[in-house]
């Protein structure tokens, strides 16, 4: 719902159904009925964040529960943010459209480090105060959740409390403890130490880090009885999880705007640069029938007819082409299509090919990640040379005639030479297309090399590796364009000052977050956004608060070294990491978790892949 | 097959969608509603739906239509309208099916409200405004085409207008010439009149019916 006070300006701005909610399978409650009001932010535009599918399942759970009432808020992009400062229209909730500051809970999803600002310039732009110190009531208490809380430090100071992992239980079973704890008059430091005790609950308020004279940590310390280590949370039979039987169907155009369906949480590859590949471990699998069914209640009730089938790597679903097969009659006779996002080069079989042509034809996008074999055995991406032209070959054979790949550079140990044979290999996928006997006749070819530069993440065996610096990644970006010989290849690369910043909040620590509170105060926002992130400005800023980004970004760290993350356990072992550091220097590759277990430790929940082989070897 | 027309209304967060945004909410409401309704016959069916005349982001619509082909003749038209209200947000309701009576290239001309008002000064000058604008010899305006900037004169292209003042706005009653060849876009008068007073204008326009050439009512 939307104030007669907004609407008299949302005809000056852009896309103005990005503010105004009113679209099907909103839910709408009387305020009177319930007692725990939920703001759920997602710190970009609307179109991005309705695009996310931790929001849907969230927002869908919490609104289940009779007496919660969970609100979208999103990013108002600048134009709006503007008419907002000037005419003083506090951020509010599009359901309701009241102001953010009316609720008990204000939860953010951390996707990505560039949305930190946007995180914090929303509680600006609600006009809640940014520290958690300063906010003393048992209301407008700010949550956070999302892959990006594995490394929570550089916004310790802003938020009352993370979820670690997966958050389907953990935030009911904290909201609960609110609703208690508001009943029995406690305040709101009692609140935050009891929900402390909660496995999955991260009270950064709770612990004192003292640093050493290199600014390296010296000590991270519990107080009140705060748990030393804090695990993550999983649901550890994705049967029966929570899944929402709707979407909220939007009324403008957003990023992927179609039914998504989760088909599995976790990936069995362990690529060496992949964060989501370690911190969703284990594997774990909801079954065909789950799925299907899941499918038809989200097309009955939507009215999408696109569903997509979504994990970290579609093709590794043990039962993919039953799942594709059966589906096939719904398909058609609803006249719904399945698209398969994150294929795997080794994963795009005949089978499968055969199956998602029969809907629809998109583009193909495929990761190798690397040019060269040393490269993608240093980073376990266990994708073979031959494999990859044969996988060009299946799909130039089927038809396709544009393809994508995409590539990252100043991974390490990388050369030279291993950044010229991204080209060679573009090259060569060409060559391979005049080769295809069966290819689609009188077209040519469209290959994209798509480059990103290397971050490394916490959570990962190259957590402690230093990202190459911006002249040399420039350098190897111009290597790169200078070794493309044809026109039937386009190169793209991203900026390497985005990567630079997104490194330094990747491995951050919680001096980083005097940086983070001034970019509040700067208006510093959209930074994921080329057209809003400002690279000098955050060099003058870094400067200015004492911090050298170098330090957290370009530095090799010692295996000895306390990690600001190291309180956090995503269930796989700090030594576990260490052991694949070290055969990556070694071009050593390390068999996926359906070949053999490597004991990374996410064996301990007990559920998923790790017991699944168990089985198979009795 | 037999050629449908849906009426319905476009309010509220609805005012605030595209044409083509709107397209895409009627399709899905389609077929989330499974009436039988012709689909395209390409690599990618979906329902086929068409529009006799875009509505603008931002106006409210009163009687707006929307043409579909039936696959089923006998399906009855209470039940389209319920089955489509039961899938489609808020603020797009259906109030009417009928059976074509003109073909959607008949439409010549569209009237509009058009409440308009102005921080600045009060709703007795924006009136007068008004109508000194209605009143001068040609009206133009810089009109985006698909060639870049053009000047027009929309007087032409105004069949009648009537100008009253309230309390707090002024409130225009309008009919301006519309459909394929000569369409006038309300805020076309709007552009005009911020051109000639410098001020910016809060406006809520609703258009309120279609007609053809002889001013029928487009049914």
């Amino acid at each position: 719902m939307v104030s007669k006070e907004v609407e008299k300006y949302l005809l000056r701005v852009q896309k103005p159904g990005r503010y105004v909610g009113g679209e099907l399978n909103e839910v709408i409650k009387d305020k009177k009925d319930v007692d725990v009001r939920f703001a759920f932010c997602f710190p970009d535009t609307y179109e991005v964040g309705m695009s996310h599918l931790g929001m849907k399942i969230l927002y869908s759970q919490f609104n289940s529960v009779d007496h919660i009432w969970c609100e979208r808020v999103f990013a108002p992009w600048v134009d709006m943010e503007e008419i907002m400062i000037k005419n003083n229209i506090p951020l509010y909730a599009l359901e309701s459209g009241d102001p953010v500051s009316d609720f008990d809970f204000i939860g953010f999803t951390l996707q990505y480090e560039l949305s930190f600002t946007n995180m914090l310039n929303m509680l600006k732009l609600s006009n809640i105060p940014i520290y958690s110190r300063d906010r003393r009531e048992m209301k407008n208490i700010v949550v956070a959740g999302g892959p990006n809380t594995c490394n929570p430090e550089p916004i310790a100071d802003f938020v009352d409390i993370f979820f670690i992992g997966e958050g389907e239980e953990v935030d009911l079973e904290v909201i609960e403890l609110f609703r208690q704890c508001r009943d029995q008059g406690k305040t709101k430091d009692e609140f935050l130490q009891l929900a402390a005790q909660i496995e999955g609950v991260y009270v950064p308020s709770l612990y004192e880090v003292e640093y050493n004279e290199d600014g390296t940590i010296k000590s991270f310390t519990p107080t009140h009885n705060a748990p030393a280590v804090i695990h993550k949370r999983i649901m550890k039979n994705m049967d029966e999880s929570f899944y929402p039987d709707r979407f909220v169907v939007p009324l403008i155009e957003i990023v992927h705007d179609r039914a998504i369906q989760e088909m599995l949480r976790g990936c069995i590859r362990g690529c060496r640069f992949c964060q989501a590949g370690f911190i969703y471990r284990p594997v774990r699998e909801k079954s065909p029938e789950t799925i299907r069914r899941q499918c038809r209640e989200l097309c009955a009730n939507t009215g999408y007819d696109e569903v997509s089938l979504s994990s970290l790597s579609s093709s590794d679903y043990t039962q993919i082409v039953p799942l594709l097969e059966q589906m096939t009659d719904w398909c058609r006779e609803e006249k719904v299509s399945v698209s398969l996002p994150s294929l795997r080069v080794d994963g795009f079989t005949d089978d499968i090919m055969n199956r998602i042509k029969t809907v629809r034809k998109s583009g193909l996008t495929f990761a190798p990640e690397a040019g060269s074999q040393r490269m993608r055995d240093v980073i376990n991406k266990n994708v073979q040379h031959d494999e990859l032209m044969q996988t060009c070959s299946t799909a130039f054979a089927g038809g396709w005639t544009t393809i994508k790949l995409y590539f990252m550079i100043g991974l390490p140990t990388e050369t030279m030479d291993d950044v010229k044979a991204i080209a060679d290999l573009g090259q060569e996928v060409v060559n391979t297309y005049y080769e295809t006997p069966n290819r689609a006749k009188g077209k040519s070819v469209r290959v994209t090399l798509s480059a990103s530069s290397f971050v490394p993440k916490p959570f990962t065996p190259f957590q402690w590796e230093p990202q190459d610096t911006i002249p040399v990644l420039h350098e190897k970006q111009m290597h790169l364009k200078d070794n493309i010989k044809t026109k039937k290849i386009s190169f793209h690369y991203h900026d390497a000052d985005t990567s630079f910043v997104e490194a330094v909040f990747a491995r951050g620590d919680r001096k980083l977050c005097k940086a983070m509170a001034l970019a509040c105060e700067r208006g510093f926002h959209f930074d994921g956004w080329n057209d809003c992130f400002d690279f000098d400005a955050w060099m003058a800023l870094f400067e200015e608060c004492g911090i050298d980004p170098a330090f957290y970004a370009n530095r090799r760290r010692s295996f000895d070294e306390i990690l600001p993350w190291d309180h956090i356990d995503c269930g796989v072992t700090k030594s576990f990491l260490l052991k694949e550091c070290k055969k990556a220097y070694q071009n050593i590759t390390t068999p996926h978790c359906r070949q053999q277990c490597s004991g990374c430790g996410a064996a301990k929940y007990g559920e998923g892949v790790c017991f699944e082989k168990h089985q198979n070897m009795v | 097959m037999k050629n449908i027309r849906i009426w319905f209304k476009k309010d509220g967060a609805c005012r605030y969608i595209s044409h083509l945004d709107l397209n895409r909410v009627m399709l899905r409401a389609l077929h989330k509603s499974k009436i039988p309704v012709w689909h395209t016959e390409g690599f990618n069916p979906h329902p086929f739906a068409t529009f006799p005349l875009p509505l603008s982001l931002g106006f409210r619509g009163v009687n707006e239509c929307m043409d579909v082909k039936l696959e089923d003749e006998d399906f009855s038209f209470k039940e389209i309208i319920d089955r489509l209200n039961a899938c489609l947000p808020a603020g797009i309701r259906i109030f009417d099916v009928t059976e074509p009576l003109m073909k959607a290239g008949k439409v010549a001309f569209a009237s509009f409200t058009m409440r308009i008002s102005c921080d600045d000064v009060s709703s007795s000058i924006v009136t007068k405004q008004l109508r000194g604008l209605l009143d001068s010899e040609a009206i133009t305006v810089e009109k985006k085409s698909k060639r870049g900037l053009k000047t027009v004169d929309i007087k032409p292209g105004i069949r009648s207008a009537e100008v009253r003042e309230m309390l707090d706005c002024a409130v225009m009653d309008i009919t301006l010439s519309a459909g394929s060849s000569d369409n006038v876009n309300p805020n076309l008068i709007i552009t005009a009149l911020q051109e000639q007073t410098g001020l910016i204008y809060d406006t809520d326009i609703t258009r309120n019916d279609l007609y053809n050439a002889e001013l029928a009512s487009f049914r």
